[in-house]
């Protein structure tokens, strides 16, 4: 039925390989944090065992053993011990279908380290900030970065012999380097702008004038850290792209004609785009990810910081919660460059049509 | 996909929205400040270094992972312990009394919760007794120590529960356990322990079947009922905010009808020492418990620290390596003693520390402060050790080991008496822990070079907690029982050399860790339990200088550990920019605790907003 619709077939093709990956993705970051022998509990039993005596201590890591669904209970409720007394722990493979059940349920279970908050929770107040953070460098840093790079490619001369070793330099320097430096030689020597933070510490956060101004001035430092380094390499990615389709007969052969140049700009600009289009669909998609460099320099609580300190501590559910997110977000952002392209592409489109 | 994620999403984009606006300008330093809804910065004090992330509870009985929620601005404990002087200050009790078989306290008749009533003995009992109930409560092993908690009435009767007619009761009695008679974790725990209000916290228990686990998902963040001067004003990822409580009863009782001078207390919540750091220099923070390394470089920018002048802290824990005594061939004396001998401990005090510590002296009773009165030059001298590279090779010798060196220089390997070769010791600690990776570093250079095949092995931090515990190790890094409190140095050498609950490799010790004098060995040394047990029912100081100095003796012979430097476990920077009058060497009017640890609180009502 569906062959009357290439269009349709396409995207349900794709839909379907991307549900494959997807399940593989899941059962790797189920398994993958899971499967080295440290144990969340010991975390926490260091954190607070100083001064118990070995019973207290014993009743509290079963206590926590238990609560965080780590070990075999017996029916009247007491945890199952070997021979050797150790806690019987529950089989990786009950636990991976406990948890499939809950991710089909919207589920994302409690945070062993901050029991005894929910997983959802801790990314609701993580994410704001990760996206606060990043999509306005993403986007800003996109648009800038295309406009000076086919500006480069199409007026060479002056600008272009400026703007490409700025633009390589850019796109060079570590992220978490120019950020220090920013901190080092804006914030702490000069004192222009707050080091660390996202607003005056003596506010809170509301939708106020105060605020707004407070808050954009702490966003310098780590919007410049991240932005100059997209705008460079963008503005790299399309000079090339340009220049090669310069190159291009239907360039030349649109110049032969004589159409306007801003209309051969046009033109140019949407054939070299798409490859910068997925690009930005790409940055978009794993920016969930956090800056994690960033976030540590510029003490920003995103999400970057809340997958390292899960990591850090084996806080077993935060890891795949956040690891869920990203592979969702990663995948609608490709499946969704997968679709577009087969509508912008007119190589794409056309194909499709011939195969038809 | 998660229904939660859509509110957020919405929420996130009126923030993206907020953010978009790039507005370069530098906001009014002022205009933050006469907003009603910020801290105003001159009623505001801000400390850090406390808290890492965002607390997860305020429940009093919840994890207590989050030391905020346990900090005495909210609850509050009996006493206060001072370390500078070893007296136990008044807080909710007025007065304590230590007898033979018994520890009393008498609460403050002013003492009373938030909602009025008043902090009653009953409080006490309950809050000790749901430890004998619930052993995964910090409350818990006390019980091992005590036999039961009582409550009397003014009359001089036993008032076992509230009811008609029975005025609040404000006598306590511990009665001691005549088996383990231990007068000093009772004190240890009169100064540590935060007491609950019974009439608020039962209820909630008994409502939910007597479940602990139930009630600690109740995250107590609004309204709740505490006795200390501050209630809870605000909490997120970014910041801590407390709120002063103006009819605190302990204004009256104890400040001459003062309030605490700051109206507001913030944490912020920074990710990372040096955050704090800079905050503390830019004058945002007013007084933080981290690590600042090269403090004397930060003096211009108002930042000070307890002295002025090296070792700038004052020391009150000894980090050091524990030896596991169930593995080969670290159960030798000489061995142990050669490398207390081999390390270069000035090397770990300049290099690894900033000079944060008082040079090393033997044995592991700190050689000044309230300890020094127990401490003897004369007994170090003669059975101590100290950085002594021949001395270390001439113990190697003396027990028979001999070391192969290459032509460089480079330890190749050690070999024992019968001419087999040692297996090369590792060294444990967590792996991104800078200062006790660069002290490591040093120890096992040092003892390379006398001939002591031994490496260093950083390992996750999670895993080394097991392998700690388990007795996973040859060489391991740890700091044994590090806050001050009335029991030490009691409890250090507790900490160190008890064995009580013996357990061999594998599973957990929390105590003696390295698994020192098995009692069920040969070699047994009975003395050292005798005079763990004996110390804290000492009275007189001479008896108790004599304990001491034996079991000190013992440690320095038998060396069972190798104690490597001195740290300060409760320590702060301060900052003179906006508050004035906070507790110095200069002017030590109170120990060096953060506001909010213990009697650290008490500088509230004495420190002055600085006027500009």
């Amino acid at each position: 039925m569906l062959e009357n619709h290439p269009t349709i077939s396409h995207v349900v093709g794709r839909a379907g390989w991307y549900l494959l990956t997807f399940l593989v993705a899941i059962t790797i970051n189920f398994f993958l944090p899971r499967l080295g022998d440290a144990n969340p509990v010991d975390t926490i039993m260091a954190k607070v065992s100083e001064g118990l005596d070995a019973t207290s201590a014993r009743a509290k890591e079963e206590a926590y053993l238990k609560e965080f669904d780590l070990v075999q209970v017996d029916a009247s409720g007491k945890v199952k011990r070997d021979a050797q007394g150790k806690p019987v722990r529950t089989s990786l493979g009950s636990q991976f279908i406990n948890y499939l059940g809950m991710c089909v349920r919207g589920d994302l279970g409690g945070s062993i380290l901050q029991h005894p908050k929910r997983v959802s929770e801790i990314i609701k107040t993580a994410l704001p900030w990760t996206l606060a953070l990043q999509l306005p460098t993403i986007v800003f840093g996109w648009l800038l970065g295309n406009l000076l790079g086919a500006l480069a490619a199409y007026k060479r001369g002056v600008f272009d012999t400026l703007m490409y070793p700025l633009a390589l330099l850019a796109s060079a320097i570590p992220a978490f380097c120019f950020g220090m430096l920013l901190v080092y030689v804006l914030g702490i020597r000069l004192e222009w702008f707050p080091a660390v933070g996202g607003y005056d510490d003596g506010l809170t956060p509301e939708v106020s004038w105060a605020f707004f101004q407070s808050a954009s001035y702490y966003y310098v430092l780590p919007f410049l850290s991240v932005f100059l380094i997209v705008v460079g390499g963008q503005a790299i990615g399309m000079r090339s792209m340009c220049i090669y389709e310069l190159g291009t007969d239907y360039v030349k052969y649109a110049k032969l004609l004589g159409i306007k140049e801003h209309k051969i700009l046009f033109y140019m600009f949407r054939n070299a785009m798409l490859p910068q289009l997925t690009g930005l669909a790409l940055a978009l998609g794993t920016m969930v990810g956090g800056a994690l460099i960033t976030e540590m320099i510029f003490s920003y609580p995103g999400l970057g910081m809340a997958v390292l300190t899960a990591i850090q501590g084996n806080d077993y559910p935060l890891i795949s919660g956040c690891t869920l997110l990203i592979t969702v977000c990663v995948l609608l952002a490709n499946f969704s460059v997968d679709v577009l392209v087969g509508f912008l592409d007119p190589r794409v489109r056309a194909a499709r049509q011939a195969g038809k | 996909m998660v229904p939660g994620l859509w509110i957020m999403t919405a929420r996130t984009f009126a923030l993206n929205l907020l953010l978009l606006g790039l507005a370069t300008c530098r906001p009014h330093r002022s205009l933050a400040d006469d907003k009603n809804s910020g801290f105003p910065r001159a009623e505001t004090f801000y400390l850090g270094g406390r808290q890492w992330g965002e607390p997860s509870t305020f429940n009093p009985l919840g994890t207590p992972g989050w030391p905020i929620s346990t900090m005495n601005l909210l609850y509050e404990t009996l006493l206060m312990y001072n370390s500078l002087t070893g007296q136990m200050q008044p807080l909710l009790a007025e007065s304590y009394a230590v007898h033979d078989d018994s520890v009393e306290v008498t609460l403050n008749p002013a003492a009373r919760w938030n909602d009025g009533k008043p902090v009653s003995a009953w409080d006490v009992t309950f809050t000790f007794e749901l430890g004998k109930k619930h052993k995964s409560l910090n409350i818990a092993p006390i019980w091992q120590y005590l036999v039961a908690v009582r409550a009397y009435g003014e009359d001089g009767r036993e008032a076992a529960q509230p009811g008609l007619g029975i005025q609040y009761p404000r006598r306590v009695v511990f009665q001691l356990n005549p088996e383990k008679r231990n007068p000093l974790v009772v004190l240890d725990a009169l100064q540590a322990q935060i007491i609950v209000p019974r009439h608020v916290i039962e209820p909630l228990l008994v409502e939910r079947g007597n479940d602990l686990d139930e009630f600690k998902k109740l995250k107590f963040e609004q309204g709740a009922v505490s006795s200390g001067p501050y209630r809870l004003f605000s909490s997120s990822s970014e910041k801590i905010a407390v709120v002063r409580d103006d009819g605190y009863w302990g204004n009256q009782a104890y400040h001459g009808g003062k309030r605490p001078a700051a109206r507001y207390i913030v944490h912020p919540l920074y990710k990372s020492n040096d955050a704090f750091s800079v905050a503390l220099r830019q004058g945002r923070l007013d007084i933080s418990t981290t690590f600042v390394p090269r403090i004397w470089l930060k003096a211009k920018k108002g930042v000070r620290s307890w002295l002025d002048q090296e070792p700038y802290f004052l020391s009150s824990s000894i980090p050091m390596l524990l030896v596991n005594h169930k593995r080969a061939p670290l159960m030798d004396v000489h061995l142990r003693r050669a490398m207390a001998f081999a390390i270069n401990y000035k090397d770990i005090r300049e290099l690894a520390v900033s000079g944060y510590s008082e040079p090393l002296r033997p044995g592991i009773i700190l050689p000044f402060g309230l300890e020094r009165s127990f401490y003897s030059e004369e007994d170090a001298h003669k059975y101590g050790t100290w950085f002594d590279p021949e001395r270390a090779k001439a113990e190697l010798r003396a027990a028979g080991y001999s070391s192969l060196f290459g032509p460089d220089g480079e330890l190749l390997e050690t070999r024992a008496r019968d001419g087999k070769r040692l297996p090369t010791l590792y060294v444990k600690s967590p792996t991104g822990w800078t200062d006790w990776e660069s002290i490591v570093r040093i120890a096992v250079k040092s003892m390379r070079a006398v001939g002591i095949d031994a490496r260093e092995r950083f390992v996750d931090t999670s895993s080394f907690w097991n392998a700690l515990y388990e007795g996973d190790f040859d060489l391991i890094m740890h700091t044994p029982s590090t806050q001050p409190s009335p029991s030490k140095p009691w409890s250090r050498f507790e900490a160190l050399l008890t064995t009580r609950d013996f357990a061999p490799l594998g599973q957990r010790m929390y105590k003696n860790i390295g698994r020192f004098n098995d009692p069920h060995a040969p070699g047994y040394l009975p003395r050292i339990d005798e005079l763990l047990s004996q110390i804290p029912t000492l009275t007189d100081d001479a008896g108790r200088l004599a304990a001491y100095r034996e079991l000190n003796v013992l440690f320095m012979q038998q060396q069972p550990d190798l104690p490597l430097v001195y740290r300060p476990d409760t320590f702060y920077e301060f900052s003179v920019k906006h508050w004035s009058n906070l507790p110095s060497a200069a002017n030590p009017y109170l120990p060096p605790l953060i506001p909010g640890d213990r009697l650290g609180t008490n500088m509230l009502w004495a420190i002055e907003p600085v006027t500009h």
